[in-house]
C-alpha cells in the first residue's frame, strides 16, 4: 500500500541513495588525490549523524526531545576505547559498546519515561550532566583529562581488512555502519512497531484502545535511540585515537538537536544531512569568526520558527510530488492528506 | 571508461596543484598554527596565546623572519574541548600544511594534540597547559612545553613561603577535577618537605557559585595560609567573598599561577592584595629585554602581557632558533634542534631539556601589591625543574 | 575539631551561608516559574536575560547611575525586552502542538546569541561591581556580610511583592485565569494575549533584578547564565511550575540539602543529590510540592 507515509519515506530513502552516492564520489575523489583531512572531518561528521539520527529517532518519531543524548554517545566511546585499548579488535569494541549502551538505555528508559513533554527534556539533560560529572571526576577513566593512546586498529571483515587509519577506509566503513543504522530506524519506523509510534506522537491517548503499550513503544524507540548513538559513539576512538568527557557534555547533545532541527524534524535522513551541514557550517564560519554561536543560533532558530521540517522539508515535496506522477502511486492520491507526519504535528492539541 | 578518464583527470589536476603547492612552501612563508580557545571560558587566555604569538611574528618578520622565510600564522578556534582542537589541528597539519602547531590551553586539549601530532609526524609544543603529565608519563616526542609546569610553580612558592611563614599551618581549597588536584597534591608536598603542616583540605567542584559553605572549615582549622588552585571566575568569586566574610585579615593566600592572572585581576579588586603564587613570569622582571617586549605589547594590545602572552612570545623565538640551527623545517631535524636548546625570552634564557621536552627557567615567587604582581622572590632554574619522569624516549 | 567549634564555625554558618544563597536560587527561580507555570513555556533563555540584568547593572553603574536607582531601572528596562521576545519569539509558535518542545528550542537557540552578543559588548573578561553595603556582621561567633544580610531581606521583600501581585490583586486573578483555562479566561473578558506578554516580560524583570542583586556576589561574565539553569530548574519542579511559594520553600531547601550534603559527603556530590531529587519529584510527584499556578 502506498500511503503518504511510504510516499514521504521512499521520497526519503531516494535521499538517502543520493547521500550514500555522494559520499561515494567524494571518496573517490579523496581517495585519488590522496586527501587525509576532509575524508576524516567527514567520517567524523558521520559518527556525530549517528547521534543526530538516534534524536531524531526520539524527537520526531515519538515527539521526546531528549537533552542528554551524548551520554550513550559518550558511553559507547569509553567502552569502545577501554576495549580497545586491553584488546584492539573491532568487533569485540562494538560488541562492547553495544552491551553497555543496552544496558544504560534500559536503565535511563526506565528514569526518563516516567515522564514526558519538558520534563522529559529536563530529565535526560540532567542524567547526562551528571554522569558527565562523574566522568570528569573519575581518575581512572582519565579523568578532565581523557584518555589517549587508542591504537589504531585494523578491521576485519572475513578475509579482508581495513584500518583505521586509512582515511578512505575507515570513511567507507563508518558509512556503511551509520547508513546500517539509517535503513534498520526506517525499516523498524515501517513495521507496525513504528507505525504506533507515530500514532502516539498524534494523539497518544487513544493508541491503548488500539491495544498497543504505550509505555513499550516509548521504552523500545528509547533503547534503540541509546544503542544507535552507543554505536556511533563507538566509532569516535577508532577515528580520533581518544576519548574526554566533553563527548558527553550538553554541547554535544545540542549540536545533535541543532542538526537534527536543520535537517528536519521527523526525517530520519534530516538528521544525517543536518550534520553534514552543520559540519560544513562550523567550519566555514570558524575560520572566518569566532562567534559562530551567533550565526548557528540564528539559522537554529529560523529552522525552528520558519521551517518545521528543515532543510528536508524543502525538498522532500519536490520529490514526492516526482514519485507520485508515476502511476503505482494512484491510490495515494485518495488517502487523506491528514495522515503524514507533517500535518499530525500542526493539528491541534487533544 | 568514462569515470576512469575523469578519474586521471582529476588526480592529474591535484597532482599539478599539489606539486606547485609543494615548491611554494619551499620559498613561501613559514606556516604556524594556532589552536587555541578564542569562544567559551577560556577565551581570555586564548587571547593572550594570539597576542604573544602575533607580537612574535611582527617582530620576527620585520627583522627579516626565520631563516630567510616569513611567519605566517593560522588561527583556528578549539572552544577549549579536545575534540575539536583535534579536528581544528588535524586541519592545520593536513590542511594548510603547517609546520608548527601552538595553542592549546586545557591539559586534554594538550595532550589530545600530542598524540594527533606524533600520528602526523609533525610537531606541537604548548605554551599554557601546566599538568605535569604533559611532560611526564603521558610525554610525547613531539610535544614541547616552554611555560613552568606545575611542580616547577609549586618548588618556588613552597621555598618562598618556608621563609616567610616557617612551619605555617595550609589550608588547601581546590577545584574538584583532575588539574585542580594535582595541583593542589604537588604543592603539598612540596611545602610538606620545606616544614608546613597541613591543617585540612577541601575540593569543590568547577564553577561553584558560592564558596562561604567551607568557610566554616577554614575557619574552624585556624590556618596561616590558605592554598587555592582554582582559576578564572571560580577565584574572583572565592576571593571576593573570603573578603566580604572578613576572612582575610591575617591569612596569606597563595595559589596556582593561574589562579590570579591579568584576566580577573581587576574583578577581584582589593580581594586579590597579598596573593602570592610561583611563575616563570611577571611584567615587573627587570630586565631591558622585558621592558622592550611589555612596552611593545601594551603598544599593540591595550594591555599588560601575563604569563601566557609573554610564554606563547617566547616560543617563537626558540622555533626560529631551531630551525635555524637546523636549516630545515623537517620534523626529525627541528626537534634534534630544539631539544638541548638555549634561547633568550623577556623573562631570561630557557632550556629545552632534552630528556621530557621541559623549559628549563628561572621561576619567581610574585605577589599581588596594590593590584600589580610584584616580584619578592627567585629560584634558579635547575633549583626549580625536579625531576625528568617521562620514559619514553 | 571539638564539638562546640564544629557548630559554631561549620554548621551553623553553614545554614546561615546557605540560607543567602537559597535567596539567589530563589530569585533566579522566581522568573522561571512564573513563565513555566503561567505560559507552559520552558525559557531557556532565563539565565541569559539573568546576564543582561547584571551587565546592564554593570554599564549602568559605570555611566553613573546609583545602585538603589538601578534595582528599579533595570527590571523596567528589561519588561520592553521581555515583551519584544515573547511577540517575536514565542508568539509565532505558541500555537504549535509541539508547544513545550519547540518554545524550548527557540529559547535555546536565543541563549546561545545572547551570550556571544554579550561577550562581543563587555569582552570576555569577568567583572565586578564593587559590593553596595560593604562591611560584615558578627552574631554568635557567625559572620555574615552586610550585604547577604541586605540580599535575603530584600529577597523576601520581593518574593512577598510578587505573591500579593499574582494571588491577591485583579492583574494577578487575570494571569491565574489565563493560566488555568485560556479560552474560559478569553470569554470573561481577559485580554489573554497582553496578560501572556506581559507574563513573560515579568519573568524576564524579575531575571534582570536578580543579575543586579547578585553580580556583586557571583560577579559578572558573559557565560554566567548556565550558573543557576539546572539547579533553578530543579527548584521550580520541586517547587511545582508557577508555584511561588514552592520556588521559596523548594529554593531554601535545596540549598541546604546541598550545603549540607558539601559537608558531610563530599562537593563532588552536591549536583547529583539535587538532580536526584529533580528525578524523584518528577517520577513520583509530577505536580511538584505545592501544585500548578491556577491549579492549587
Amino acid at each position: 500500500m502506498h500511503d503518504r507515509l511510504t510516499q514521504s519515506m521512499r521520497a526519503s530513502h531516494l535521499l538517502a541513495l543520493l547521500f550514500v552516492l555522494a559520499s561515494l564520489g567524494l571518496a573517490a575523489i579523496g581517495a585519488v588525490t590522496g586527501d587525509t583531512f576532509y575524508l576524516r572531518l567527514g567520517t567524523e561528521a558521520l559518527i556525530f549523524a549517528g547521534l543526530a539520527l538516534s534524536v531524531d529517532l526520539l524527537l520526531g518519531y515519538s515527539g521526546a526531545l531528549s537533552l542528554g543524548q551524548a551520554l550513550y554517545f559518550g558511553i559507547g566511546a569509553y567502552v569502545s576505547a577501554l576495549t580497545l585499548m586491553k584488546v584492539p579488535s573491532f568487533w569485540l569494541a562494538m560488541a562492547a559498546a553495544f552491551a553497555a549502551s543496552l544496558l544504560a538505555a534500559i536503565i535511563g528508559g526506565l528514569i526518563a519515561n516516567r515522564v514526558r513533554g519538558v520534563y522529559f527534556a529536563l530529565i535526560t539533560f540532567g542524567l547526562a550532566q551528571v554522569f558527565a560529572k562523574v566522568v570528569y571526576n573519575t581518575r581512572e577513566l582519565g579523568a578532565s583529562d581523557g584518555m589517549i593512546g587508542i591504537p589504531v586498529i585494523e578491521i576485519g571483515f572475513g578475509p579482508f581488512s581495513v584500518s583505521a587509519g586509512s582515511p578512505v577506509g575507515f570513511f567507507l566503513v563508518v558509512l556503511s555502519i551509520i547508513m546500517g543504522l539509517y535503513a534498520l530506524t526506517a525499516y523498524l519506523l515501517d513495521t507496525p512497531f513504528g507505525r504506533v509510534l507515530t500514532a502516539l506522537k498524534a494523539n497518544e491517548k487513544r493508541v491503548p484502545f488500539l491495544g498497543y503499550s504505550v509505555w513499550r513503544a516509548r521504552m523500545a524507540a528509547y533503547v534503540l535511540a541509546g544503542l544507535i548513538a552507543g554505536l556511533s559513539g563507538a566509532l569516535y576512538p577508532m577515528l580520533r585515537g581518544f576519548v574526554s568527557p566533553e563527548l558527553m557534555f550538553f554541547a554535544t547533545s545540542g549540536n545533535a538537536v541543532i542538526s537534527v532541527i536543520l535537517g528536519g524534524v521527523g526525517t530520519l535522513i534530516g538528521a544525517i544531512y543536518g550534520s553534514v551541514l552543520l559540519v560544513i557550517l562550523k567550519s566555514i564560519i570558524g575560520s572566518w569568526t569566532e562567534h559562530h554561536l551567533i550565526v548557528i543560533g540564528a539559522l537554529f532558530m529560523v529552522c525552528v520558527m520558519f521551517l518545521p521540517k528543515g532543510l528536508i522539508g524543502f525538498v522532500r515535496p519536490r520529490i514526492e510530488a516526482l514519485l507520485m506522477r508515476r502511476p503505482q502511486a494512484g491510490p495515494a492520491l485518495a488517502e487523506p492528506a491528514r495522515l503524514t507526519p507533517a500535518a499530525l504535528k500542526s493539528g491541534s492539541a487533544s | 571508461m568514462t569515470s576512469a578518464i575523469i578519474k586521471t583527470l582529476i588526480g592529474g589536476l591535484l597532482a599539478a596543484t599539489a606539486l606547485s603547492g609543494g615548491a611554494f612552501a619551499q620559498s613561501g612563508p613559514i606556516k604556524i598554527g594556532v589552536v587555541t580557545p578564542l569562544s567559551g571560558t577560556y577565551t581570555p587566555i586564548g587571547q593572550q596565546v594570539r597576542w604573544g604569538l602575533e607580537l612574535a611574528a611582527k617582530e620576527i618578520n620585520a627583522a627579516g623572519g626565520v631563516a630567510g622565510r616569513q611567519v605566517a600564522l593560522v588561527f583556528e578556534d578549539e572552544e577549549a574541548n579536545p575534540a575539536v582542537a583535534v579536528q581544528k589541528a588535524e586541519k592545520l597539519f593536513q590542511v594548510e600544511k603547517v609546520d608548527f602547531l601552538t595553542g592549546t590551553v586545557n591539559s586534554g586539549s594538550t595532550l589530545a594534540v600530542a598524540q594527533l601530532a606524533e600520528r602526523n609526524n609533525k610537531l606541537a609544543a604548548t605554551t599554557v597547559s601546566f599538568a605535569d603529565s604533559i611532560t611526564g608519563d603521558k610525554c610525547s616526542p613531539n610535544m614541547f612545553r616552554v611555560n613552568a609546569r606545575a611542580e616547577q610553580q609549586s618548588v618556588a612558592l613552597a621555598a618562598w613561603l618556608a621563609k616567610e611563614k616557617p612551619k605555617a599551618k595550609v589550608y588547601y581549597l581546590g577545584p574538584d577535577y583532575e588539574m585542580g588536584r594535582s595541583t593542589v597534591a604537588a604543592f603539598k608536598s612540596s611545602a610538606e618537605k620545606t616544614g608546613s603542616a597541613t591543617g585540612g583540605e577541601v575540593f569543590a567542584p568547577l564553577d561553584s557559585k558560592d564558596y562561604t559553605q567551607y568557610f566554616g572549615q577554614i575557619r574552624a582549622t585556624r590556618p596561616q595560609v590558605l592554598y587555592t588552585s582554582v582559576a578564572g571566575n571560580d577565584t574572583v568569586r572565592l576571593l571576593t567573598q573570603l573578603q566580604d566574610f572578613g576572612l582575610l585579615s591575617g591569612l596569606t593566600v597563595v595559589g596556582a599561577s593561574g589562579t590570579v592572572t591579568s584576566q580577573n585581576i581587576t574583578a577581584i579588586g582589593a580581594a586579590a592584595e597579598g596573593f602570592a603564587t610561583g611563575v616563570g613570569y611577571s611584567p615587573q622582571i627587570d630586565r631591558p629585554e622585558n621592558k622592550k617586549f611589555v612596552e611593545a605589547f601594551r603598544a599593540a594590545n591595550k594591555a599588560d602581557p601575563d604569563l601566557y602572552g609573554a610564554d606563547s612570545y617566547g616560543l617563537l623565538f626558540a622555533y626560529k632558533a631551531a630551525v635555524e640551527k637546523a636549516g630545515s623545517t623537517e620534523t626529525d631535524k627541528v626537534r634534534e634542534a630544539l631539544r638541548g636548546l638555549t634561547w633568550q625570552t623577556p623573562q631570561g634564557a630557557k632550556t629545552i631539556r632534552a630528556g621530557d621536552h621541559q623549559a628549563m627557567q628561572p621561576m619567581y615567587v610574585v605577589r599581588v601589591t596594590k593590584g600589580k604582581f610584584d616580584i619578592i622572590d627567585n629560584v634558579a632554574a635547575e633549583n626549580a625543574i625536579g625531576p625528568d619522569a617521562c620514559t619514553r624516549f | 575539631m571539638t564539638a562546640i567549634d564544629y557548630l559554631q564555625f561549620v554548621l551553623a554558618p553553614q545554614v546561615v551561608n546557605g540560607l543567602a544563597l537559597g535567596v539567589a536560587v530563589v530569585l533566579v527561580a522566581l522568573g522561571l516559574t512564573i513563565i513555566f507555570g503561567m505560559l507552559d513555556v520552558i525559557n531557556m533563555s532565563h539565565g541569559e536575560f539573568y546576564a543582561i540584568g547584571a551587565y546592564a547593572a554593570l554599564a549602568l553603574a559605570a555611566a553613573g547611575v546609583g545602585f538603589w536607582f538601578l534595582l528599579v531601572l533595570v527590571p523596567v528596562l528589561m519588561i520592553p525586552l521581555g515583551m519584544a521576545a515573547e511577540r517575536l519569539l514565542i508568539r509565532p509558535v505558541f500555537g504549535s502542538k509541539d508547544r513545550h518542545v519547540t518554545t524550548l528550542l527557540v529559547t535555546f537557540g536565543l541563549g546561545l546569541i545572547v551570550e556571544d552578543v554579550l561577550k562581543i559588548i563587555f569582552g570576555a573578561n569577568t567583572q565586578r561591581p564593587p559590593t553596595p553595603i560593604p562591611g560584615a556582621s558578627e552574631m554568635f561567633g557567625i559572620i555574615l556580610p552586610n550585604y547577604r544580610l541586605f540580599l535575603i531581606l530584600v529577597g523576601a521583600a520581593i518574593v512577598l511583592g510578587v505573591a500579593y501581585v499574582v494571588y491577591r490583586t485583579r492583574l494577578g486573578a487575570m494571569v491565574r485565569a489565563a493560566a488555568f483555562d485560556r479560552n474560559m479566561a478569553a470569554s470573561l473578558g481577559v485580554p489573554v494575549s497582553l496578560v501572556y506578554a506581559g507574563t513573560f516580560a515579568f519573568g524576564v524583570g524579575l531575571a534582570g533584578l536578580a543579575g543586579v542583586l547578585l553580580a556583586p556576589i557571583y560577579s559578572v561574565f558573559p557565560t554566567m547564565g548556565r550558573d543557576f539553569i539546572l539547579l533553578a530548574f530543579t527548584v521550580v519542579i520541586v517547587g511545582g511550575m508557577g508555584s511561588i511559594w514552592g520556588a521559596v520553600v523548594a529554593g531554601l531547601l535545596l540549598t541546604q540539602v546541598q550545603a549540607l550534603a558539601s559537608l558531610v559527603i563530599s562537593p563532588v556530590w552536591t549536583d547529583p543529590i539535587v538532580f536526584g531529587t529533580m528525578v524523584a519529584f518528577l517520577v513520583f510527584r509530577p505536580q511538584g510540592l505545592f501544585g500548578r499556578l491556577g491549579h492549587a
